[in-house]
């Protein structure tokens, strides 16, 4: 009984809903609770590269620059075309998976490490771009003073505001949450299973009638269209945006906590966002040593435990299940 | 007119010799193993740093520095084999060496920054501020010395690919490693070799873009992106084809800054790189290697 309860999904989501609703009442500082909603940004960031790395084999360095066409076409079109935030957003989610498309022309002729640089050289291109159309973007000067997103008014409830850290965490966390069971419907679904087949072998899932440019395009753009929404939760958070918040060195970021979680599962990227946001915070006693302690992880990870947080985790609890097993047998003899 | 164009016409190939020497490290390691290797970048800094000191420890002597960078480079593609490419080899897995070295960068850049801090250092050698001239064209010795010291090594490395036994050998790894382990050759010796000249070139390419560029710990991080891109346009893995497209690269890189704006030069760069991926994704000489295409 109580393993059924354990082992269904309903019951896990319901958990991290609690979780999610008492963390702003348990860490109550802004410093935290800005550390919370950075955290909440990275796991929508992880679980989207997860799923065209991990799930359709897609080796994609260009996160960075899909997070960044997220941030920066909703906040132009909240700034200079006055459009309201939500539709804003739309936009900036929209474009960036359209981006993602774009760069999936390339992952359908290419493979491996050609996509690999050919994503990073589309990464530059986009920070460059952002970085000189000063007339359009205001280059390194950066866009001040974007608004939060506006208070939501359900009738007959008072007003929700956003310029509250605990609340713009329930929104981009409830946000993240619901990108994750979504992906999990994904992926569990035949959409899941094909793209795992491509990723597997794309030879052996063509010849089974797959379709596989169609599919990668797909995973592309809604891994880009994750991130581009991360990039709108990004802007109206900070308030602020310069191009160098999407340098390339951001898309090995997120790629470190997909790894270090566990590629190809999708609760392995959230541990790894995770604990890849709150380690360097913990570890700010040690100024700049803390990007060190980064590295020397990332590397150590994929040495010892290439399956990441998550197969070390299956791994140990094996072993528990087997020892628990033999001292049962023992009592019973 | 004409001056200018042929003034920057040898800025591009100064620094298009100096991309040339830290990209064909990066190919020779794609050759033989197939596997992208981000910590060719530091080791291009770290052989900038070891020349800066060891320049300054021997009064003033650039040649001693080259050659400790030489040697240090050397000895970090050694280790970077024995840590990371080695013990991952067995998993035959593309991506897990990739960000084990994207690891070692991390932590390379910050142990240096720690060191070093971020504030750029001059690197004055003795050649810097010795300038020739032809007519309105001025050159100095450094930027002579980066030309020769670049043609040099790569015609010793052309040399050893093609005439020696060894570099036959090596050949014949990075065209088919089962096969060439039939015939005797030991492909792990030979792919701890191929890291060891990779990075002496990164070594070497250090010291000499120390003087001319931003000495920072991130002075390869800001090439080696760049290097990526000539390696593909060259046709990853092909030594010639690496060549041409690193001149190519520097010259854009020139002509942009003084006919366009230097903001451009990564967007003309990397926009040829995805025309390139495009259009020929072999590169520009044509190779043998189809896993990836």
């Amino acid at each position: 009984m109580v393993g059924a309860i354990l082992s269904s999904r309903r019951f896990w989501f319901v958990m991290a809903a609690i979780v999610i609703g008492l963390l702003p009442m348990i860490f109550s500082d802004s410093y935290w609770r800005t550390n919370l909603i950075v955290c909440a940004i990275n796991v929508l960031l992880a679980v989207g590269l997860d799923f065209v790395l991990g799930y359709a084999g897609q080796l994609n360095l260009g996160q960075s620059a899909f997070y960044g066409i997220g941030a920066y076409v909703s906040t132009l079109m909240i700034m200079k075309l006055g459009m309201p935030f939500w539709l804003a957003f739309a936009c900036g989610v929209l474009v960036a998976g359209l981006a993602g498309m774009l760069l999936s022309i390339f992952a359908v002729r290419l493979r491996g490490h050609y996509l690999a640089i050919a994503s990073l050289g589309f990464a530059v291109i986009t920070y460059q771009i952002l970085l000189n159309w000063i007339s359009l973007t205001q280059g390194p000067l950066g866009i001040y003073a974007i608004p939060p997103p506006p208070p939501l008014r359900i009738p007959g409830l008072p007003a929700i505001e956003f310029n509250n850290l605990g609340n713009l965490f329930y929104l981009t966390a409830g946000f993240a949450l619901l990108t994750y069971m979504l992906l999990d419907q994904l992926v569990r679904s035949p959409i899941g299973e094909t793209l795992t087949a491509i990723r597997e072998d794309e030879v052996s899932a063509a010849s089974l009638g797959i379709t596989c440019q169609k599919w990668k395009v797909l995973a592309f753009a809604i891994s880009s269209a994750v991130a581009g929404a991360g990039g709108c939760f990004y802007a109206s958070f900070v308030g602020t945006l310069v191009p160098d918040a999407f340098f390339i060195t951001e898309s090995f970021t997120i790629l470190a906590m997909v790894i270090v979680g566990g590629m190809g599962t999708l609760i392995g990227p959230v541990l790894g966002a995770i604990l890849l946001t709150v380690l360097p915070e913990l570890l700010r006693g040690i100024g700049d040593l803390r990007l060190i302690v980064y590295g020397v992880s990332v590397t150590l990870v994929v040495l010892f435990m290439p399956g990441g947080i998550v197969q070390a985790g299956r791994r140990i609890a094996a072993r528990l299940r087997r020892r628990a097993a033999a001292d049962d047998t023992m009592i019973r003899t | 007119m004409l001056t200018v164009i042929l003034q920057q016409g040898i800025n591009g190939v100064v620094l298009g010799s100096l991309y040339v020497l830290v990209a064909l490290g990066l190919t020779l390691i794609y050759g033989v193993l197939v596997q992208i290797n981000f910590a060719h970048a530091d080791i291009v800094t770290l052989g900038a740093f070891t020349a800066y000191f060891v320049t300054h420890l021997f009064s003033g002597n650039y040649f001693a520095g080259i050659a400790a960078a030489l040697i240090v480079g050397a000895i970090l593609g050694w280790l970077v084999n024995a840590v990371i490419f080695a013990p991952l080899r067995e998993r035959a897995n593309e991506l897990l060496p990739l960000i084990a070295t994207i690891g070692v960068s991390i932590t390379l850049q910050n142990v240096m920054l720690v060191l070093l801090g971020p504030i750029p250092y001059a690197f004055d050698t003795p050649y810097s501020n010795n300038v020739i001239r032809f007519g309105g064209i001025f050159l100095t010795v450094q930027n002579v010395l980066i030309i020769m010291m670049s043609t040099i090594a790569i015609g010793l490395l052309y040399a050893f690919m093609k005439f020696t036994t060894l570099g036959k050998a090596l050949r014949a790894v990075s065209q088919d490693r089962e096969t060439a382990a039939l015939m005797g050759i030991n492909p792990n010796q030979l792919i701890m070799l191929t890291f060891v000249i990779a990075s002496a070139l990164a070594g070497m390419s250090g010291a000499l873009l120390g003087p001319v560029r931003v000495l920072t710990p991130f002075a390869g991080a800001t090439v080696i992106v760049k290097a990526f891109a000539i390696v593909i346009i060259g046709g990853f893995g092909n030594v010639e084809g690496t060549i041409i497209a690193g001149l190519i690269v520097g010259l854009i890189e020139s002509y942009t800054t003084q006919f366009l704006d230097p903001g451009l030069i990564d967007i003309v760069v990397f926009a040829l790189l995805l025309l390139m991926l495009a259009v020929r994704p072999t590169g520009l000489i044509a190779e043998k290697r189809e896993e990836n295409v």
